[in-house]
């Protein structure tokens, strides 16, 4: 619309005024019309320097007759616009045209987007294709992960599950590198799936001065959609777990209505829940609760029942990949003093559990017992007096324990267990934990989420008695979630019969976040279960003494499995993302086919030191059985990171085994799974990217068109000053403007003589 | 007073049980562990001199309870009530707050369904009972009372492999004619498992011809060989570290 009024005043486009050099083209009459118009200008001044009117009216009236003779004498010397314009048939043009999925999108008038590639460029005499063929000499690209000649319209089929804007382009410019080329121009929505930014092809194509004209397909907002945004999951959890996921869901035209929020496990439904949709435009968390049941690596899928007259549905679900480990976990867990605590506490793990707690339980006075443990050396000296040792449990509970009970090394390697090894560490309550129990200026506090103070201890005998709820922090995380949701689960706490504590905790660190809160007799309110990050692992202090009342106080049915639920979740926690000796990682869960995982894998010995002198190979399974070694090298830059590029091919599951060997013994070993799969990126965010479009043609000097409004486009191409050119000069002196300018100002004149009264 | 439950916190007068007999010792819970006697049929108070003669359920109370936890607290590290009785009947809520029990003379316990339904509550979540001072016949009563509580497990009799015996004291040997009412017949330590499996915890013992509690009421007196005493603290104590771990 502004271009087409923009040409109506000025007869050409605005491309080639930006392209375009000014100049006169002044001839010897022109100088004759300047002296002429100078006498009229003379003229001019001399008959208003007196006369009728007020000097006001008369200055007003003298400058619009000076600025009709000033667009007069302009005109007689002849403004030109000087532009280089491309020799017909004599250049080369790119068209590069999106051949992805999200094409497929019918939101142009019931119409796909892909309807308007079809029709203005289906074929040589069709459209703008036909427009552009009489001007330049056209190669046509299809593209969604790269860019491939296309010659015919059957080799668009809108089936690609990738735009990769940027590949796209800085491949059309190699291929058509050498040969004149007026420019490139892009027929996409705009939707960019690639992880890399855009930024290295707009340089390349800006060094080459190779303008690029974009055409923005599809519109800029979904009159109505629900997409599921962003799903953030472990990447591997252990079999049995509960998960706490975060869902981002977003919407437009379905303000405030309720829907269905399912999660299926390899088609399982394993969690269902009412949402209310958030206002539209604005991304709301969702927090979904399930449980991995099944063991290898398993899809989730995150999906909301399509609503009537959605455009795209596609974007109702989200995949994630977690690999469910199946294998036992163990847990050191040394108890100071027999108490009730640590029987119920192991009594919730079940026989047969992925999680071990091994009891080491101190009875008398250097006299301990031992549960849980795999043969009779284990433990056999009690506390571990090695790294090696220690480390190779994955989590550490300690009980109603006094600091004094451990040697400075001990009390390092603890800190060190956390810190290094990337272990978990609980701090139970009792009489002997925490401040009261010496702790305060260890090592180990150093790393408890808590702020011990050896100065508010309480007196000996003397407890709190409290009653539990979890923060609004807690409550988002799986261990507090106590009934089928967040209802039943915050009622379940409610019902919940009071503990003690014996512990006082006025203060936590700085990033601890309180997760459980106790109020006592006073009604004021004690944090009770702190959670922190630290270093590689993360703590946890626990201050009630006597959780087991949630097992067997009266309240309690029999067959109730609060405490039993209570427990498994938080030393499922803290397990959680514990690192192996070899510790596999992904860039990405999923790779299209035929592209390269990049595979890294972190390889420590037995103390957690790095390794980089070790031997590592990935032993790859494909989907159809196919056994292929790649070996990992270190990659120089990280102390202990190994790197390998696994080549796919077929689509479907890969099974990375990572063996490291150091010396000819091994150091460890891993699996890993990744998938080849077409993605389903590009049905999120699925609206026109106009301003990705117009970034890349503002950025490459070319320019960006919406779909609707392309009839320039063949012309303004014709201006860009590149490939073979003929200078074009374009006569300004005729444009409508200036007609338009004079005839108005004589009618100013006349106007402002007549409401003046000077006619 | 009854203590409360979740919605209006924790009540700490537990002493004072709604199921308390008059002159009842109750022990307030505070994390520690208490001597916890079973009381079972006909109220009466103790201190009242109502009874012609002590009731079974009191056999050697408080003597036996005051000794033991001493002995508990001397030689191991679990923190328990060293100056408190705990007298608590079946069907008390707050027996609940104590996990292990003690019922004297088992063999004249008579019981509600009240309190049937309370020992087996306790049971299945995770409480633990010790039998004691019974001999001969007696056994037939806590046999029958027992299948009314529990009515899928048996009395298993143990053997000295049983981690039982070797939860803190090393017995090596359960000898037959060891018990305090050996001469009525050989000495048995039975036992009642989880869902009558042998392989889960065991969730009751019971020491048949043998009376632990009148070894350790007379320990400081001279009435009871010392040697006695000592065996009879040991299966205590192992009772005792059992319970807590297992």
């Amino acid at each position: 619309m502004l271009d087409a009024l923009f040409r109506f005043f000025f007869e050409l486009s605005p491309v080639v005024f930006s392209q375009g050099e000014f100049r006169f083209a002044a001839t010897t009459g022109s100088y004759v019309a300047a002296a002429a118009v100078a006498v009229a200008a003379g003229l001019t001044i001399l008959a208003y320097r007196k006369g009728h009117g007020r000097p006001g009216q008369r200055i007003t009236l003298a400058a619009i007759r000076m600025a009709i003779l000033a667009i007069i004498l302009i005109c007689m010397f002849r403004p030109l616009l000087v532009v280089r314009a491309a020799v017909p048939q004599q250049n080369f043009l790119g068209v590069l045209l999106d051949d992805s999925r999200s094409m497929q999108i019918a939101d142009v008038d019931g119409q796909p987007r892909s309807a308007f590639v079809k029709s203005e460029f289906g074929a040589a005499d069709r459209g703008l294709l036909k427009a552009l063929s009489e001007r330049f000499t056209v190669r046509t690209f299809r593209f969604s992960s790269a860019a491939t000649r296309t010659t015919q319209e059957s080799d668009l089929t809108f089936g690609g599950s990738q735009s990769r804007l940027g590949a796209a382009l800085s491949g059309v410019r190699q291929e058509l590198a050498g040969l004149p080329v007026a420019g490139l121009v892009m027929v996409s929505d705009g939707a960019d799936t690639a992880d890399a930014a855009l930024g290295d092809a707009i340089l390349g194509l800006k060094a080459e001065g190779l303008p690029v004209f974009t055409v923005g397909v599809g519109r800029e907002t979904l009159s109505k959609d629900i997409q599921v945004g962003r799903v953030v999951t472990p990447k591997t959890a252990l079999k049995g777990t509960t998960l706490m996921v975060d869902v981002v869901l977003s919407q437009s035209g379905f303000d405030g209505q309720k829907v269905t929020l399912d999660v299926e496990d390899e088609g399982t439904l394993v969690s269902t829940q009412q949402v209310s949709l958030p206002d539209a435009g604005t991304p709301a968390s969702v927090p979904v609760r399930f449980t991995v049941n099944e063991a290898g690596p398993r899809v989730l899928r995150f999906r909301v029942s399509p609503q009537e007259g959605e455009l795209v549905t596609e974007n109702n679900a989200r995949e994630a990949l977690i690999d469910v480990r199946d294998r036992k976990e163990k847990i050191l867990y040394f108890e100071g003093e027999p108490r009730y605590e640590y029987k119920f506490i192991r009594r919730a793990i079940p026989d047969g559990d992925n999680l071990i707690v091994v009891g080491l339980n101190r009875t008398a006075d250097n006299k301990y017992m031992r549960q849980g443990v795999d043969g009779p050396d284990e433990l056999v000296a009690a506390f571990p007096k090695t790294r090696e040792e220690l480390f190779a449990y994955r989590s550490l509970i300690i009980g109603s324990l006094e600091a004094a009970a451990l040697t400075g090394d001990q009390l390092k390697m603890i800190a060190d267990f956390v810190d290094r090894r990337g272990g978990g560490l609980l701090m139970l309550g009792g009489p002997r934990a925490f401040a009261e129990g010496g702790w305060t200026g260890t090592a180990v506090a150093d790393v408890l989420p808590i702020v011990l103070d050896r100065s508010r201890v309480l007196p000996k005998g003397q407890v709190m008695r409290l009653t539990i709820k979890p923060t609004r922090a807690g409550a988002a995380t799986a261990v507090t979630q106590l009934g089928a949701n967040e209802q039943a689960s915050a009622e379940k706490w409610n019902s919940l019969p009071g503990v003690t504590a014996v512990n006082r905790i006025d203060a936590v660190k700085p990033g601890a976040t309180v997760l459980l809160t106790g109020t006592d007799e006073s009604r004021a309110e004690r944090p009770m279960l702190i959670f922190q990050r630290y270093g590689r692992g993360k703590t946890f202090a626990f201050l009630p003494q006597d959780s087991w009342v949630w097992q067997m106080h009266h309240s309690i049915a029999v067959d109730d499995l609060t405490h039993e639920n209570f427990w498994r979740q938080l030393l499922r926690w803290l397990v959680d993302g514990v690192p192996d000796q070899v510790e596999p990682a992904l860039t990405t869960e999923r790779v299209e086919p035929g592209e390269g995982a990049t595979l890294t894998a972190n390889v420590v010995d037995p103390s957690f030191v790095e390794l980089n002198d070790a031997s590592v190979m990935a032993t790859v399974t494909a989907p159809d059985g196919t056994i292929l070694d790649v070996p990992m090298s270190w990659d120089g830059e990280h102390a202990g990171q190994y790197v390998a590029t696994i080549p796919t091919k077929a689509p479907g599951w890969y099974e990375a085994k990572i063996d490291a060997t150091r010396a000819g013994k091994s150091v460890g070993s891993a699996v890993t799974h990744f998938r080849a799969a077409p993605g389903d990126a590009e049905y999120f965010d699925a609206t026109m990217h106009a301003a990705t479009l117009r970034r890349i043609a503002e950025d490459t000097g070319g320019r960006f068109y919406d779909a609707s409004n392309t009839a320039t486009l063949a012309d303004d191409l014709r201006y860009t000053g590149r490939g073979v050119t003929t200078v074009e000069e374009h006569e300004l002196w005729h444009m409508p403007i200036v007609l338009m300018l004079l005839v108005g100002l004589l009618c100013a004149e006349w106007g402002y003589r007549r409401v003046v009264g000077l006619a | 007073m009854m203590m409360g439950t979740g919605a209006s916190g924790f009540d700490s007068s537990a002493a004072a049980s709604a199921k308390a007999d008059p002159g009842d010792p109750q022990a307030t819970y505070d994390g520690r562990i208490a001597f916890t006697r079973i009381r079972y049929g006909a109220a009466g108070d103790l201190a009242s001199g109502r009874f012609r003669r002590e009731p079974t359920w009191a056999h050697d109370f408080p003597r036996a309870e005051y000794n033991f936890q001493k002995i508990l607290s001397e030689l191991t590290f679990i923190p328990a009530f060293t100056d408190q009785g705990n007298l608590r009947r079946l069907d008390d809520p707050e027996l609940t707050m104590f996990p292990i029990a003690y019922m004297s003379e088992p063999g004249f316990w008579t019981m509600n369904e009240a309190e049937a339904a309370g020992l087996r509550n306790y049971l299945r979540k995770g409480g633990f009972i010790i039998f004691d001072d019974f001999r001969g016949y007696h056994f037939s009563n806590l046999e029958a009372q027992m299948r009314r509580v529990y009515p899928e497990g048996v009395f298993r009799k143990l053997d000295a492999s049983h981690p039982i015996f070797h939860s803190f004291f090393e017995i090596n040997e359960l000898d037959p004619r060891s018990g305090y009412y050996a001469d009525e017949g050989d000495t048995e330590w039975l036992g009642i498992f989880e869902d009558n499996d042998p392989r889960k915890r065991l969730i009751a013992i019971a020491n048949n011809n043998h009376d632990l509690g009148e070894l350790w009421e007379f320990s400081d007196t001279g009435y009871v060989p010392v040697d006695l005493s000592n065996e009879a603290y040991k299966f205590g104590v192992n009772y005792y570290m059992y319970a807590l771990t297992h």
